[in-house]
C-alpha cells in the first residue's frame, strides 16, 4: 500500500525544514486553509508554487529561510528539486505499471495506425490535407452547403415568405416606417431572419458539421504538427492552427478558443489575424458562391486573401517583442467519429452560434432602420462613397461595407443581393469581395476581443484593420485595371 | 474482499489528511461548516491529464454536455453538474486537463486551484488505461495530498484493442485507493464507478461526523 | 550523447537529459512521458518531429527537438 513516496535524501530533509517552518509560522500556516495535507503543501512550497508563494511574501524571513533549504536540496541533488521530485514519482510509476499492466509482446498494427503514417508523412501527408481541403471545405461546404442549400432556402424565403411578410405587414400596420422595420427591403423578417435562416445557417451547419468531423477523428492535431512550420513564419505555432480553422467557421468563437494558446504573443497575433484574414464561413460561403462560375476571380481572392494573412502575420511577428512560440502536442490516436457526437457537436455549436448572433441580425436590422429613419446612415454612406467609387465599384456598394461592421456574413450576404440587382462585373467582385473580407470583424467579434485583449489594443487593431482594407481594394482596383486584367 | 486493508478503512485511520485534523481540527471545522452551508451535495470533481476522457465521463454521469473532442486542450473552463447516485444527490465538476498539482499553464492552474481552494467528498482521477504509467504520478499526488481520490482508468476498450491487460484489484491494493477500469464512450463501467462513489461516500460520511 | 534532432529515423534511443532553459518546456515534456531513463523512437523529422515514447506520440519542433538529449547508443 501507499503511504507516501519516498523521495531522495535531499529533498526529504527539504521537506521536514519546510513543514516545520510553515507550522511554526502559525499565523501563516497555510493548511489551515488549504484542504490537502502538509507535506503535500510543503512539497508545493519546495517547488516554488506561484499561488502559495505569494501568501508567504508576508514574511521575508520565512521566505529567506525556505529559499536556503531549497537551494541546499538542489545543491545536493545537482539538478533541479522539481526535476528530483517528478522523476522519483514517475520511478514509482513505472514500477507499478509494469506490475498490473501486461501487454504482447507482438501486436499487430492496427489500421488507424497505418493512416495516421499516412496523414503525417509529408509525400502523402499534404496531398491528404489537399484533398481534405477539397472536398470537406471546398465541395461540402463552399458547393452543396453555400450554393445548393442557400439557393434552395433563398428561394423559398423570396417566393413564399416576404410577400406574404409584407402583404400582412402593410395591411395591418398603416405607418410606412414601422412597416420597413419589419418587412420590405431591410426588415426584421425580410432582411435579418432571412440572412439568417437562408444564408448564413446552412453554411455555418455544414462547415460545423464538416469541422466536428474532423475534431472527433483525431485530424486536426495532425494538421497542427504538418502547418508547424508555416505558421512559426508568422509568429504563431502549429497549436494555432486549430483556432484558425475553426476561424474559417466563426471567427467569434475561434477569438475565444485562442486561450488555450501557451503564450500572449501567439494569442495577440492570432486575434489579429483572425479580426484580419481569415474570413467566417457565413462570408466565404457567400463569396465562393458569388464567384463560383469565375474560377481565376476566386483563386485570385483566395490566393491574395493567403498572401495577406502570411505577409501581414510575418511583419507583425518581426515587429512584434517577445519569445517565439516552441511547439509539443501529444498526438492522440485517430479515432472513427461517432455519428451521434459530431451532431451533438455541431448541433450545441450551432445553439451558441444563434444564441449570439441572431439578436445581433435583429438588432442591425433596427439600427439600420434608425439610421436610415433618422438619415444618420445616409451621412456615413455618403462618407464612404467615395473610397468606393475610388475602388472602381458602383455607389451601391457603400452601405454593403457599413452593414459589414454589423456583421461581416451581413456585408457579404449584402453583396449577394447587390450581384442578383446590378451584375457587378468579375473585377468589381474580387475587389469587393476583399475589402469585405479585410474589413473589420462583426460586432460580435469587436465584443470578444475587448473582453480578451482590451479595449486599447482592440482600437489598435480596428485603427489598422479600416484603411488597410481599402488600400488593399484600391490597390487591386488599381493593379488589374493598369494590366488590363478582367475576370 | 481485504478489508482490514481496504480504502476506506484506510481514509478513516492513517492517511496524512486525517491525521492534520486531529492536529487542526478545530480550526478545520469551522471552515467547513461554512462552505458546508452553501454546498449540501456531496461534491466530486474529474480531474486528470488532458484527453483521457474527464468531459465524456462528465456528460455520461450528469446528461450536461460539455465539449469533447480527440485532441488536448479542449476544456478551459470549469464546467458544473448534477447528478444522482442512488438517493444521494451530487454535484459533479469537470475540470481543464492538469498534469501535476503544480501548474503550468492558465488552465492547469484553474484546475489545480479548484483543488486548492474548494473541498471535494470525492476526487475522481481518469486516466487513459494505454498510458497508466505516465499518468500514475498525478495519483500518487493526490493521494499525498489526502484526497479521497479514486482512480478510474478509462479507454480500457482501446488498451484491449491493442492486447493489454489490467489488473486493477492489484493496483487497488498497491494504492490503497478505489480503482474502477471503464470506457467512458462506450458507457462500460460508468456504473460500477458510481457504485464505488456512493460507497466511498458513505464510508467517508461516517469518518466526518466529528 | 547527442540531441534528438540527429538521431536517425526508426532508431530506438534513450532519453539521457532535457537541455533548455524553459521551464514550462520541460515540465510539459515530462508529462508527456520523455524525461531521462525512458526510450524514445525518433518517427520523422518533416514537417515536425514525431517521437514515440511508450505508447504516446507527440509532436515537436526543431527547436524542442534539440533540447532533448539521448544516449546515441544506437548509432
Ligand atoms: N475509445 C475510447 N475513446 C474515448 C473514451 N473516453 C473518451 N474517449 C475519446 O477521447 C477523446 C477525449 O475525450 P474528452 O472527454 O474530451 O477528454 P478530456 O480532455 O479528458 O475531457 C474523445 O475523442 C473521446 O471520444 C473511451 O472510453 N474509449
Ligand atoms: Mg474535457
Amino acid at each position: 500500500m501507499l503511504a507516501q513516496i519516498a523521495y531522495p535524501e535531499a529533498i526529504e530533509k527539504a521537506l521536514a525544514e519546510i513543514e516545520s517552518l510553515l507550522s511554526r509560522e502559525n499565523k501563516l500556516s497555510l493548511d489551515n486553509i488549504y484542504p490537502i495535507s502538509r507535506r503535500s503543501l510543503a512539497l508545493l512550497v519546495l517547488q516554488k508554487d506561484p499561488t502559495l508563494w505569494e501568501r508567504l511574501e508576508q514574511n521575508d524571513k520565512l521566505l529567506a529561510e525556505i529559499e536556503a533549504a531549497i537551494l541546499i536540496a538542489s545543491e545536493q541533488l545537482g539538478e533541479p528539486v522539481t526535476a528530483a521530485i517528478a522523476s522519483s514519482r514517475q520511478q514509482l510509476a513505472w514500477q507499478m505499471e509494469q506490475q498490473v499492466l501486461r501487454e504482447p509482446s507482438e501486436a499487430k498494427t492496427p489500421l488507424s495506425e497505418t493512416i495516421h503514417k499516412l496523414t503525417v508523412n509529408p509525400i502523402t501527408g499534404f496531398p491528404i490535407l489537399v484533398f481534405i481541403l477539397y472536398f470537406g471545405v471546398y465541395k461540402f461546404v463552399g458547393e452543396f452547403g453555400a450554393g445548393t442549400l442557400v439557393d434552395t432556402i433563398e428561394t423559398f424565403f423570396e417566393e413564399n415568405i416576404n410577400p406574404v411578410v409584407n402583404q400582412i405587414v402593410a395591411t395591418i400596420i398603416p405607418w410606412q416606417p414601422l412597416q420597413d422595420l419589419i418587412a420590405n427591403d431591410y426588415g426584421i423578417i425580410t432582411l435579418g431572419i432571412r440572412y439568417a435562416t437562408a444564408i448564413v445557417l446552412p453554411v455555418v451547419a455544414t462547415y460545423f458539421l464538416m469541422f466536428s468531423f474532423l475534431e472527433d477523428s483525431g485530424y486536426l492535431p495532425r494538421l497542427s504538427l504538418m502547418l508547424d512550420r508555416l505558421f512559426k513564419s508568422i509568429g504563431l505555432s502549429g497549436r494555432a492552427v486549430i483556432p484558425m480553422v475553426l476561424g474559417l467557421g466563426c471567427d467569434t468563437m475561434a477569438t475565444l478558443v485562442t486561450r488555450t494558446l501557451e503564450t500572449k504573443r501567439e494569442r495577440l497575433i492570432s486575434t489579429f489575424l483572425l479580426a484580419l484574414a481569415v474570413p467566417c464561413a457565413a462570408q466565404w460561403g457567400v463569396i465562393v458562391g458569388l464567384l463560383a462560375q469565375k474560377p481565376a476571380a476566386l483563386l485570385f481572392w483566395a490566393g491574395f486573401i493567403t498572401v495577406v494573412f502570411i505577409v501581414v502575420g510575418y511583419l507583425t511577428a518581426q515587429l512584434l517583442p517577445g519569445k517565439k512560440a516552441g511547439f509539443y502536442m501529444e498526438i492522440p490516436p485517430l479515432r472513427l467519429p461517432k455519428f451521434k457526437n459530431i451532431l451533438i457537436k455541431t448541433y450545441v455549436r450551432m445553439k451558441w452560434y444563434f444564441f449570439e448572433i441572431i439578436p445581433l441580425f435583429i438588432w442591425a436590422s433596427v439600427l439600420i432602420w434608425f439610421g436610415r429613419l433618422t438619415g444618420l446612415f445616409e451621412q456615413i454612406i455618403g462618407l464612404l462613397e467615395p473610397i468606393t467609387l475610388a475602388l472602381g465599384l458602383p455607389e451601391q456598394v457603400a452601405p454593403i461595407f457599413l452593414y459589414g461592421f454589423f456583421r461581416r456574413d451581413y456585408g457579404a450576404a449584402g453583396l449577394f443581393d447587390l450581384q442578383q440587382q446590378l451584375a457587378l462585373s468579375g473585377n468589381q467582385l474580387v475587389v469587393a469581395a476583399i475589402v469585405l473580407t479585410l474589413f473589420l470583424p462583426c460586432i460580435a467579434q469587436v465584443q470578444i476581443m475587448i473582453k480578451e485583449q482590451g479595449l486599447k489594443t482592440t482600437l489598435a487593431m480596428i485603427a489598422f484593420i479600416i484603411p488597410f482594407a481599402f488600400f488593399m481594394g484600391y490597390l487591386v482596383n488599381f493593379s488589374l485595371t493598369i494590366l488590363g486584367v478582367s475576370f | 474482499m481485504q478489508c482490514n486493508k481496504c480504502p476506506m478503512k484506510l481514509k478513516c485511520s492513517d492517511s496524512p489528511r486525517q491525521k492534520k485534523r486531529g492536529l487542526l481540527g478545530f480550526f478545520r471545522k469551522k471552515k467547513e461548516t461554512t462552505t458546508a452551508e452553501s454546498v449540501k451535495m456531496t461534491q466530486i470533481a474529474l480531474v486528470g491529464m488532458p484527453n483521457v476522457g474527464k468531459s465524456v465521463l462528465f456528460n455520461g454521469l450528469t446528461g450536461t454536455y460539455v465539449t469533447v473532442s480527440n485532441y488536448p486542450g479542449t476544456t478551459v473552463e470549469v464546467s458544473r453538474g448534477q447528478t444522482s447516485i442512488g438517493e444521494l444527490p451530487v454535484a459533479v465538476v469537470d475540470t481543464p486537463g492538469m498534469y501535476s498539482l503544480l501548474p503550468i499553464t492558465e488552465e492547469e492552474k484553474v484546475a489545480r486551484d479548484l483543488l486548492l481552494f474548494q473541498s471535494f467528498d470525492v476526487v475522481i482521477h481518469v486516466v487513459d488505461a494505454k498510458n497508466l504509467g505516465r499518468m500514475l504520478p498525478l495519483t500518487f499526488q493526490l493521494i499525498e495530498a489526502g484526497l479521497p481520490s479514486i482512480l478510474a482508468i478509462n479507454m480500457m476498450d482501446e488498451a484491449q484493442q491493442l492486447g493489454i491487460e489490467i489488473n486493477p484489484e492489484y493496483l487497488e491494493r498497491e494504492l490503497g485507493i478505489p480503482v474502477v477500469t471503464m470506457a467512458a464512450a462506450a458507457n462500460f463501467g460508468v456504473n460500477e464507478l458510481k457504485a464505488r462513489v456512493a460507497e466511498y461516500v458513505s464510508s467517508n460520511c461516517l469518518s466526518r461526523s466529528y | 550523447m547527442m540531441a534528438l534532432s540527429s538521431l536517425k529515423t526508426g532508431k530506438i534511443d534513450t532519453v539521457a537529459c532535457l537541455k533548455t532553459s524553459d521551464d514550462a518546456m520541460i515540465r510539459k515534456l515530462m508529462a508527456m512521458g520523455v524525461l531521462p531513463g525512458v526510450s524514445i523512437t525518433l518517427e520523422q523529422r518533416f514537417p515536425s518531429y514525431i517521437v514515440k515514447v511508450g505508447r504516446t506520440r507527440a509532436a515537436v519542433d526543431r527547436e524542442t527537438a534539440k533540447s532533448i538529449y539521448v544516449d546515441g547508443a544506437a548509432n
